[in-house]
């Protein structure tokens, strides 16, 4: 593994919560066996468990919809990306909004509600260096975020 | 189905309306349902003060929070707190960056907690 | 306090389970509303019904007590009603209530209609991985397909045989795939209630073809293979843990299929 060719993971899983204790505690190990810090790896684990559960929530409109996922172990970097099948127009105005906000968003709906998207991607947004969401076709939606290794 | 969580509980002598619960393994959205009918049926119970000790809770992502600050909420409704101790690195970061740590009890060790009873 | 509204609609991706969707405040006004709705239901012969209660401020228990009956009457005719998306407030008044003892609660509308597929229609699930050839994944991906066993509700001892079956297939994918080849070891994994299935798939070493195929004859024909023998231990391992073992060798790749029947 080198900087040109990176490892490369992929990952397609049932659009279901069960699904991402395995996977988020898979892709910690996986870095932690590469030799990123156990703080590295538990924080990248938080990031695969929001943007997972985002897809999850708001982009699974088949009932074989599935959540892909495609890690790259780069020496001194790590890049995630979660495709999902695209939500509502309602999913993905919820989607925009939490990326566009500049300030942290409020504590309150995950009181009243089980609405977290706005708190979830600001925890992905604290955590890594960059975050970007692309909609596609069909309002297939991209989430890639690049964490670099902080003891380079 | 739901991922690994365990709670442990444990009277507090002399106070008779207080349990000790010792959450093990990580607090996900797989596990918020079985966690809230726990610590509902404590309250119900009439131990309105919840110490939780999170020396062996590894992981907690932001539906864990949520219900975290529910607990609080509720524990003070009912004239009782939601006190929090032993909190690892990693699950103190995730409160912070939510801006959590103002709105829940957190002592860094049990006994803290126990002393801070009304 | 804002009164109730009821809508309900066939699932968008699962016609057979039917939403109920209800909003504002379950109040003791709202039973007759409750109750006619319902009646249309049982009308339309849909008994799986999941009430989507995201927007709801507050229930009475004359309101949950009238939910139970209609659970009761679903239940009779082989059907069921959940509860999805309550908030945090309103599920702890209901545990207070006792309804925790008689409903199946889930965070959202997605996770009920999943647990209908697994527990009611017994679908499977697939997944799909795909990760370099070198050991050092091995433990992460073995510990993968325990945990999706235990999260599915496999035995911890079921899920301990899977996670041997797994370490024996990906680390022999690892040493006898091809070292030149640039291609990951794909594993698929298909899960439902009674059984796991898996598949692994790496490139082939093509001077290795003609001893693994005679090796995995030999393995998977004879019926007790031996685990004193230092050939094959690994393949005679998979055999005596799995109920199934398929191995097809090409210039194409190595395929091994496994079926693992739930025992517990």
């Amino acid at each position: 593994m080198d900087n040109s060719n990176p490892y490369c993971i992929k990952m397609r899983f049932p659009s279901d919560l069960d699904y991402i204790p395995p996977v988020r505690k898979f892709v910690a190990e996986t870095l932690q066996v590469n030799h990123f810090s156990p703080k590295f790896a538990y924080r990248s684990e938080v990031i695969v468990d929001e943007i997972c559960h985002n897809a999850i929530i708001h982009g699974s409109r088949t009932m074989d919809a599935m959540v892909e996922i495609d890690c790259k172990i780069f020496p001194d970097r790590f890049e995630f990306e979660a495709h999902d099948q695209g939500g509502t127009r309602d999913d993905l105005d919820k989607l925009k909004n939490a990326m566009n906000k500049t300030e942290t968003p409020s504590i309150e709906p995950l009181l009243e509600k089980r609405e977290r998207a706005g708190l979830g991607l600001e925890i992905v947004r604290l955590l890594s260096e960059d975050v970007k969401l692309e909609i596609g076709e069909n309002n297939m939606t991209t989430v890639r975020v690049v964490r670099k290794r902080e003891d380079v | 189905m739901e991922s690994q969580i365990d709670l442990e509980y444990e009277e507090i002598k002399g106070h008779t309306n207080t349990k000790l619960v010792r959450f093990i393994g990580d607090l996900d959205a797989t596990n918020v349902e079985t966690v809230l009918e726990k610590i509902c049926n404590l309250f119900n119970d009439g131990f309105i003060n919840i110490l939780a000790d999170f020396k062996k809770l590894r992981y907690v992502n932001s539906t864990g929070l949520g219900i975290l600050l529910h607990f609080s909420k509720s524990a003070k409704e009912k004239g009782g707190s939601f006190k929090i101790a032993n909190v690892n690195e990693n699950v103190y970061e995730i409160i912070e960056i939510i801006g959590a740590t103002s709105l829940l009890e957190i002592y860094d060790e049990i006994d803290d907690a126990i002393a801070a009873l009304k | 306090m804002q009164g109730l509204k009821i809508q309900r609609s066939p699932v968008e991706y699962k016609p057979d389970v039917l939403m109920w969707k209800l909003e504002g405040a379950m109040d003791s006004d709202c039973i007759d509303l409750i109750n006619t709705e319902f009646n249309s239901i049982l009308e339309m012969k849909q008994n799986f019904l999941v009430a989507e209660m995201s927007n709801v401020s507050f229930v009475s228990s004359a309101a949950i007590g009238q939910l139970m009956g209609h659970r009761q009457t679903l239940v009779e005719k082989g059907g069921d009603l959940v509860i999805a998306g309550l908030s945090f407030d309103i599920k702890t008044k209901l545990t207070l209530m006792g309804a925790t003892k008689i409903f199946k609660f889930y965070n959202e509308l997605r996770s009920a209609v999943n647990a209908y597929n697994w527990e009611i229609e017994k679908k499977a699930e697939n997944v799909w991985l795909s990760f370099p050839p070198e050991l050092q994944f091995v433990p992460s991906v073995r510990q993968l397909v325990s945990r999706v066993a235990r999260q599915k509700g496999y035995t911890q001892r079921d899920a301990f045989r899977i996670e041997t079956i797994v370490d024996e297939v990906c680390n022999n994918a690892v040493e006898h795939g091809s070292e030149k080849a640039a291609r990951n070891i794909d594993l698929t994994i298909s899960i439902d209630r009674d059984k796991i299935q898996l598949e692994v798939v790496n490139a082939s070493d093509p001077e290795k073809i003609e001893a693994l195929e005679a090796l995995s004859k030999s393995v998977v024909k004879t019926p007790a293979p031996k685990l004193g023998d230092k050939r094959g231990r690994g393949l005679a391992l998979i055999k005596m843990l799995s109920n199934g073992l398929d191995i097809n060798c090409s210039t194409e790749g190595t395929s091994v299929h496994v079926t693992k029947l739930r025992e517990e």
